[in-house]
């Protein structure tokens, strides 16, 4: 009895490894291949502002944007440099009280607060993960989702900043345009600033200090060093988008250092795809749209999410945009063995 | 008794086993040889079924799709699609590679979660027939994997792996970083323990001059394909095999 075995395989497509070369300059369909999703991506979300006319909508955009730098930040910290942080609260309360602090006492205009916050923000975040930063495994996930449960009850405790009732009345930016594109600009410049970033030399010694930490430090690497310029990065961005946020709602207080702010880009990140950085910016684009038009289902709307985000672990782990991108690059056939 | 027809593996579209066929009898100690990347650990992989346990994670995390063709049968009946948990029940144990004792646990501890398929008696035996074995053991029961040297955790992970009371003990590079003191105490530790136990054991290692003098049958594999067999004389007289796996020239 001789039955015929088949295979499926997965071959990579022509124009894929024809584009992957020096190739693509020479033909605009190779080009066209290769910007195409980055050309729907950036002109998608540069376009949405006009698409959304509704002022709810408008605002809806504006923190899914912000979710989705948190999501980069995530992803950026957990897949490149090995770093698991659950510290999403974390940066966008400490940005958001920073740029509020600068606003309401200072009268720092919010062009200036904005990067003022990022930067501050992110020195304060670096400084305070600092002590953990030497140690591998789950320290820093644990140190990350205490930090904003401290801060929140140090601010009610101590009546700081306004204490329980935050800081009030802090501008807002110039037209809904202008705020919109402020955090879409961000999260483009960030996604793409990131891809870039992660393929440079410094890029390599962070993914080389998640793959094996000694083989680093035996290269005569400061790998402390290194893991704190990743969280300062990646603080600065969540920061940043505090200090947007603050401006959005003109308002700062201790429900910026909700838990939703470090749980919702982790969703993100595992429905989008772990590691692919636009995956996690996908997945906020699609959860938190979703979850506004719950809204009505009041709490229920978690239940909604847990089911969404174990669907995805059991069925799809490897996220939408591994999933995506692999349909685009490569086509699968029947072989005979 | 453990017999593989026509096995291939393929990861993703790279062709790790290509048409493997291999048999090992009762109470035979086969040996498979072959450079990195030949096939050795897919094999035994594939025989111990683990196999089918990589294949369901990277199958559900979306990585690499695994195909598993052939057959591999125990006592002429196929065990291809068994879990590798009953294929343990059914008598084959693996022994892996780089031996992954679990470092927090002592060696006593070790080798009791080994002998969680054997019954009370079965564990009690077996642990005292280890220790007759492999005497320097005795002096180190209460001390953590981790701490062990290369060759004590050898002594160990084979300990462990005779716990589960094989029927076919598949042994994969044992030797591997070991001094040739220490290699020659493990491969008489082996040749006794199967002669002593009844058992068939399957042995999977780089460099065969070691291993030679205890095997009745071997296998040579090349980039995934089983390019020569043969009993030991046999293939103790070829020139080729003596030159690549023996260093003599």
């Amino acid at each position: 009895m001789s039955t015929q075995k088949l295979r499926k395989e997965r071959i990579d497509r022509g124009i894929k490894v024809r584009s992957d070369g020096l190739y693509a300059l020479m033909s605009l369909r190779e080009l066209s291949y290769l910007t195409l999703p980055r050309f729907v991506l950036i002109a998608g979300m540069l376009s949405l502002p006009f698409l959304m006319p509704d002022m709810y909508w408008q605002r809806v955009i504006s923190i899914v944007c912000i979710y989705a730098i948190l999501a980069l930040s995530f992803d950026f910290l957990a897949h490149y440099v090995g770093l698991v942080s659950l510290g999403g609260a974390f940066f966008i309360g400490t940005g958001g009280y920073v740029a509020g602090i600068l606003n309401s006492y200072y009268g720092i205009p919010p062009v200036l607060t904005v990067p003022l916050a990022a930067i501050i923000g992110g020195a304060i975040c670096t400084l305070m993960l600092l002590p953990c930063l030497p140690l591998k495994g789950v320290y820093f996930a644990i140190v990350t989702l205490m930090y904003p449960l401290f801060m929140a009850r140090i601010i009610e405790a101590f009546d700081l900043f306004g204490g329980t009732d935050g800081l009030a009345g802090i501008d807002s930016f110039s037209s809904a345009f202008a705020e919109q594109y402020l955090v879409i600009c961000t999260v483009l410049i960030f996604l793409f600033g990131l891809r870039r970033f992660v393929t440079t030399d410094m890029g390599l010694i962070f993914t080389a200090v998640m793959d094996n930490d000694q083989a680093v430090k035996a290269s005569g690497i400061n790998i402390t060093k290194y893991k704190a310029l990743a969280v300062f990065i990646a603080s600065s961005a969540g920061c940043m988008a505090g200090a947007c946020l603050t401006h959005i709602y003109m308002w700062s207080g201790i429900s910026q250092f909700a838990l939703d702010f470090s749980i919702l880009p982790i969703a993100a990140t595992v429905i989008g795809g772990a590691g692919t950085l636009a995956g996690p910016v996908l997945g906020c684009f699609i959860l938190v749209p979703v979850s506004e038009l719950l809204r009505d289902f009041g709490t229920l709307r978690i239940v909604f999410y847990a089911s969404v985000l174990v669907g995805f672990i059991l069925f799809r782990s490897d996220g939408i945009m591994v999933f995506m991108q692999r349909k685009y690059e490569q086509f699968e056939r029947w072989t005979k063995i | 008794m453990l017999e593989a027809k026509d096995l291939m593996v393929f990861y993703e579209n790279m062709l790790a086993l290509n048409n493997i066929s291999i048999k090992c009898d009762d109470n035979q100690i086969v040996g498979v040889f072959g450079a990195n990347s030949a096939g050795k650990s897919t094999l035994m992989y594939a025989l111990s079924g683990i196999m089918l346990d990589i294949q369901k994670k990277e199958d559900m995390a979306g990585g690499e799709r695994i195909t598993l063709t052939g057959d591999v049968l125990l006592q002429n009946r196929s065990i291809m699609d068994m879990k590798p948990s009953l294929r343990a029940k059914a008598g084959i144990i693996l022994c892996p590679e780089r031996r992954r004792l679990f470092k927090e646990s002592s060696v006593l501890e070790n080798l009791r979660i080994g002998g969680y398929l054997a019954t009370r008696a079965e564990a009690k035996q077996t642990m005292e027939y280890v220790m007759e074995v492999f005497p320097a053991l005795i002096k180190l029961k209460k001390r953590l994997g981790g701490f062990l040297s290369g060759g004590e955790q050898q002594m160990v992970a084979i300990g462990r792996a005779l716990m589960a009371q094989p029927k076919i003990l598949l042994l994969d590079e044992p030797l591997l970083g070991l001094s040739p003191f220490m290699q020659s105490t493990l491969i008489r530790g082996i040749k006794v323990i199967q002669e002593e136990r009844n058992i068939s054991v399957i042995i999977s290692e780089q460099y065969a001059r070691p291993v030679f003098p205890i095997v009745d049958y071997a296998y040579i594999l090349e980039n995934g394909a089983a390019v020569m067999e043969g009993t030991r004389e046999e293939l103790m007289d070829n020139p080729d095999v003596k030159a690549a796996y023996f260093g003599v020239s």
